[in-house]
């Protein structure tokens, strides 16, 4: 319960804290973008749910460097922008970087580093003249439209009206910001979304920024399969307990049946006796989650930099409590129901009953709908509930006729001697003892262990994979082509490392076999943003890094013919496939190509990725810029000053940031997947306490028997701790196999990342498991040599 | 042999018990002594402290105050380790309840106490010690499926491998019926007058309490003359 409930606040409050920081590149939770302005409506209904609100315009406009036109982004806001996240403006792009939580005042403006020889002048936008004091360095939601990007002038929405820029026919793109708690958001969007306009979109983390998509998603799923993951051990030593208790209590329901006590009212007394379990454990569980919140964020806060959010609502509560009285239910009302069946001769002689049989069907059966359920509430993706609920389920059904196959094999290959190996080997296999029940919980407590580590490293491991540290940090942005050499001489001379150069022409997506764009009724919502969407296309003459194409063939750089490849998420909004015809304006120009691969990006590797790469041929003669990244030190950076100097046309865009931002939030999720791996080690020593329990009584006796016939101590110590490690082999060594088998399966095909097989598991799970039960041996054995050969007497 | 050829030697023992009622005298200033080769039977009503007198003078509880001797050794002041070491290859046991390790045959759990002591033909010996209850065709078979007499039998079997000098016997005929329990008692009687083995037997039956060469009564706690 404490698990749950723990677990359930701590992720949600990371989760929102994740969300929150992820939707500080969006500078919102939510956006709507419009080409015109906006009914009051969408502000008051926002206003009314409680949720913060900013408006933002965004224009292109021209100002005049000396006597040159400079075609630039003008965008606008105001006081409340950005919602989420903020700003960073600077003197000087060798200065320090200045955090703000406002834009411009009014008669101000910040100005892109591509601008840099305004900065201190007075700058004519329109009818208003701005004072252009500042360099803007960080823009959150900037990031979006990486690539489509003319020299940006940041302003205040209150010099927009007075400067006369938008006229009748200006291209304007005006956004609505809104912020708030995540049910206020969802309330909002299902309230806005049957009332939008046409051309009005709606932007969200999800569909703004597929880079931090994926890495989101899989933490969230991570986060779910890790509670549910500890959850299963958790139920492993209710079953185990529940077992134990239920033949404990056998005698007694046996004499009390022979006494005329009825089958109803022993289940009616039993059940109450568990509801009062449930009861005190759902207060002392929701009652330590609660405080170990506290513990806890003060452990994680330091390392996530700032406070996780507060959660206010009941539900973390009331799912422990569900998830508990359902686990408990599930677990022991099978053991119950065995219970009070108990014959009554069983007062005179212990009865081997068909009942077994039915019992083990009920157990199955109640733990498939139990796990099942809990799986329901907790998991957000029902491929990867019922995946999780077939690997645990099999491997519990599996792992036992494993074990029983293993003593029985190691039994009948041994010599004629009893003692001590077979006299181990044929106590392991006795049904009183429980040890294949006990053995198989365990393997269920080490797998899941073994299943969070795998999953965590090979998802760590992709996420720093795309994210090393020599990763370049700056985009060169609209450099002209006759200018590519010289840019590159420059780095090289100066040893800065950059990428390949890529050439990017600008174009509108106009037709699609021949039809026009604005008459296809496309089905997926995605279709219309990227209608509205500037395609920077390019050509490459080989597979870009992070692409790889799934349908078709890869461009021939040395056929003629006109080739298309298209990015699969592209295609699939677009619903078009292969053979298809794309016809795209180029200014006045048209081109068609047809389509003939399609590809999957790894959008996460902050690489130049495309939607759309042509032959060389097909756009070589188009009007075109060219783009390079590039790492530039911290040490170099003064360099830029004369970077820009020299090659005034290039945009410099530092993405730095947006790394360090993605690279944090990877830090700050693998930090909490630790969390749940304490966890789990933690609830794996409660199954390990309820496994030692169980048998002890058992173990008593036998060894009361052997000092009966003068059996050592050394002797008596030797049985019972090499029982124990005997049972630690084998639950480590099958723990490992179904791990490595679990691993792969959810690795590759939930969350989408390569599996590695890992000798290192293996051994860990060996190492563990034999010292873990190899100490738990040593430490029962100290209490039972000291049992009284007496007790044989009086048993 | 003790210099009076007792091999058991109870001197006003007394045996207390603490419960949460406080002490409780299980028994009582016990005095009486056992010759080798003889049959001793201590009779008495349930409670009356046979099963724990039966313990106290095989070692396997310590007393409260008195003195037992043990095939000449004193036991009052061993530790469990050392009362072990007294009754290794001297001492049988036959328990009402048979007390077989469950899942090894018949064999293997003859052979078990013979292993335990170090001896190194054990299955040999287990064998014969088999054949003189009349088992050794059920010598594989698992002593879970043998019956209630059988499996007596083969608790007999083990107590007597290792040839002991005392046999001590907790309601062997106990949890059988009348006429396997006849069977039982011929069976010990018979090879304790094959081995010569001195034979401390606890049960309430009285056909069986008749085949001691002497009887004593206890009774809550006392020696009944």
């Amino acid at each position: 319960m404490a698990i749950v409930n723990t677990s359930q606040l701590i992720t949600q409050r990371i989760s929102l804290l994740l969300d929150r920081q992820a939707s500080e590149l969006l500078a919102a939770d939510l956006v709507v973008i419009s080409a015109n302005p906006f009914a009051d409506e969408y502000s008051q209904q926002a206003r009314n749910l409680g949720l913060q609100l900013s408006t933002t315009t965004s224009l292109r406009t021209a100002v005049f460097i000396e006597d040159d036109a400079q075609l630039v982004k003008l965008k606008a806001v105001d006081s409340h922008y950005p919602l989420r996240g903020y700003l960073e403006k600077s003197v000087d792009l060798a200065n320090d970087k200045i955090r703000v939580q406002q834009g411009p005042k009014a008669g101000e403006i910040w100005l892109d580093s591509k601008l840099l020889t305004l900065l201190g002048s007075t700058v004519e936008l329109g009818k208003n003249r701005l004072s252009a004091n500042w360099l803007l360095t960080y823009e959150p939601d900037r990031g979006g439209t990486l690539f489509n990007l003319a020299p940006r002038i940041l302003m205040n929405l209150e010099d927009l009206p007075a400067s006369g820029l938008i006229v009748p026919g200006s291209r304007v793109k005006y956004r609505l910001l809104f912020a708030g708690e995540p049910g206020q958001i969802s309330e909002f969007s299902a309230w806005l979304k049957p009332r939008l306009r046409d051309g009005e979109t709606i932007q969200n983390l999800e569909n703004a920024r597929p880079e931090m998509r994926r890495a989101l998603e899989r933490t969230r799923q991570f986060f779910a399969l890790s509670i549910v993951l500890t959850l299963v051990i958790a139920m492993v030593a209710i079953a185990i307990t529940a077992r134990y208790t239920a033949s404990r209590e056998a005698p007694k329901v046996a004499m009390l049946r022979a006494f005329g006590i009825s089958q109803f009212r022993l289940f009616r007394f039993y059940a109450w006796q568990l509801g009062k379990v449930w009861l005190i454990a759902t207060l002392l569980g929701v009652g330590v989650g609660w405080f170990s919140q506290y513990p806890l964020q003060w452990a994680l806060d330091g390392w996530f930099g700032k406070e996780l959010p507060p959660v206010y609502t009941l539900r973390p509560y009331l799912v422990a409590a569900v998830v508990g009285l359902i686990s408990l239910a599930g677990f022991s009302f099978p053991y119950l129901v065995s219970v009070i069946a108990t014959p009554p001769m069983q007062v005179f002689r212990h009865i081997s009953s068909p009942q077994s049989v039915r019992r083990n069907l009920l157990v199955s059966g109640s733990a498939i709908v139990t796990l099942f359920l809990v799986l329901i509430i907790l998991m957000q993706s029902s491929k990867l509930a019922i995946a999780t609920l077939a690997i645990v389920l099999v491997t519990a059904l599996l792992l036992p006729v494993i074990f029983r196959l293993m003593i029985n094999t190691l039994l009948y290959s041994s010599t004629s001697r009893f003692w001590m190996r077979q006299y181990l080997l044929s106590r392991l296999k006795t049904h009183t003892r429980g040890a294949m029940f006990v053995m198989s919980g365990f393997s269920l407590a080490l797998l899941a262990i073994l299943l969070i580590a795998v999953v965590k490293d090979e998802l760590l491991s992709s996420w720093q994979t795309q994210l090393p540290d020599d990763i370049p940090n700056y985009f060169l942005i609209n450099i002209p082509t006759e200018e590519v050499a010289g840019i590159r001489q420059f780095l090289d001379q100066r040893q800065v490392p950059t990428s390949n150069a890529y050439p990017l022409v600008r174009t509108r997506l106009t037709h699609i076999n021949g039809e026009a764009v604005e008459t296809i009724d496309f089905s997926s919502p995605r279709a219309g943003g990227l209608l509205h969407h500037t395609f920077n296309v390019s050509y490459a003459r080989n597979l870009p890094d992070g692409n790889a194409v799934i349908e078709g063939k890869w461009i021939d750089p040395n056929s003629g013919l006109a080739q298309l490849s298209v990015e699969e998420g592209m295609a699939e909004s677009l619903e078009i496939g292969l053979g298809d015809i794309l016809s795209f304006s180029v200014g006045s120009e048209v081109i068609e190509v047809p389509i003939t691969s399609i590809r999957s990006v790894f959008w996460e590797n902050f690489k130049p990725n495309f939607y759309i790469i042509a032959n060389r041929q097909s756009i070589e003669d188009l009007p075109q810029t060219w783009l390079l990244s590039a790492l530039i030190k911290e040490s170099q950076k003064s360099e830029l000053r004369q970077l820009i100097a020299q090659f005034p046309s290039v945009t410099l865009l530092d993405i730095s940031e947006l790394m360090a931002r993605m690279r944090g939030i990877v830090e700050r999720a693998s930090i909490a997947l630790e969390f749940f791996f304490i966890f789990a080690v933690a609830s794996a020593f409660i199954v390990l306490f309820a496994a030692v329990q169980t048998g002890r009584h058992e173990r008593q006796t036998e060894t009361s028997l052997l000092r009966a016939m003068s059996a050592k101590t050394n002797q008596l110590y030797r049985i019972n701790v090499l029982e124990f490690t005997l049972m630690g082999i084998l639950v480590g060594l099958f723990s490992a196999l179904f791990a490595s088998l679990s691993g792969w399966i959810i690795s590759v095909y939930f969350f989408d990342i390569d599996y590695h097989f890992s000798p290192a598991l293996w051994g860990y799970s060996l190492l563990s498991a034999s010292l873990v039960l190899t100490i738990a041996g040593i430490l029962v054995s100290r209490k039972v040599y000291n049992i009284s050969p007496m007790k044989i007497l009086r048993s | 042999m003790t210099e009076n050829n007792f091999c058991i030697s109870v001197q006003e023992v007394t045996k207390t018990v603490d419960t949460p009622d406080g002490a409780l005298d299980i028994l009582q200033n016990i005095s009486l002594n056992v010759r080798y080769q003889e049959a001793l039977v201590i009779k008495g009503a349930s409670g009356s402290g046979k099963t724990t007198l039966l313990g106290l003078m095989a070692g396997l509880d310590q007393i409260t105050s008195g003195e037992i001797t043990l095939l000449g050794q004193g036991l009052g002041d061993k530790t469990e380790e050392q009362r072990s070491g007294i009754r290794a290859g001297k001492v049988g046991f036959v328990f009402q309840s048979f007390q077989l390790v469950q899942g090894a045959t018949a064999l293997q759990n003859v052979m078990l106490p013979l292993e335990l002591g170090g001896e190194k033909n054990a299955a040999e010996i287990a064998l014969n010690s088999l054949q003189q209850v009349g088992l050794e065709s059920k010598k594989d078979i698992l002593v879970d499926l043998l019956s209630g007499g059988e499996q007596q039998r083969v608790s007999i079997a083990r107590a007597y491998a290792v040839r002991p000098q005392i046999l001590f016997a907790d309601e062997p005929s106990g949890n059988l019926d009348a006429k396997t329990g006849h069977q039982i008692a011929d069976l010990m009687f018979h090879l304790r007058d094959q081995s010569g083995t001195t034979l401390i037997l606890v049960t309430h039956d009285a056909e069986l309490a008749s085949r001691g060469d002497r009887q004593v009564l206890l009774e809550s706690g006392r020696l009944q003359s």
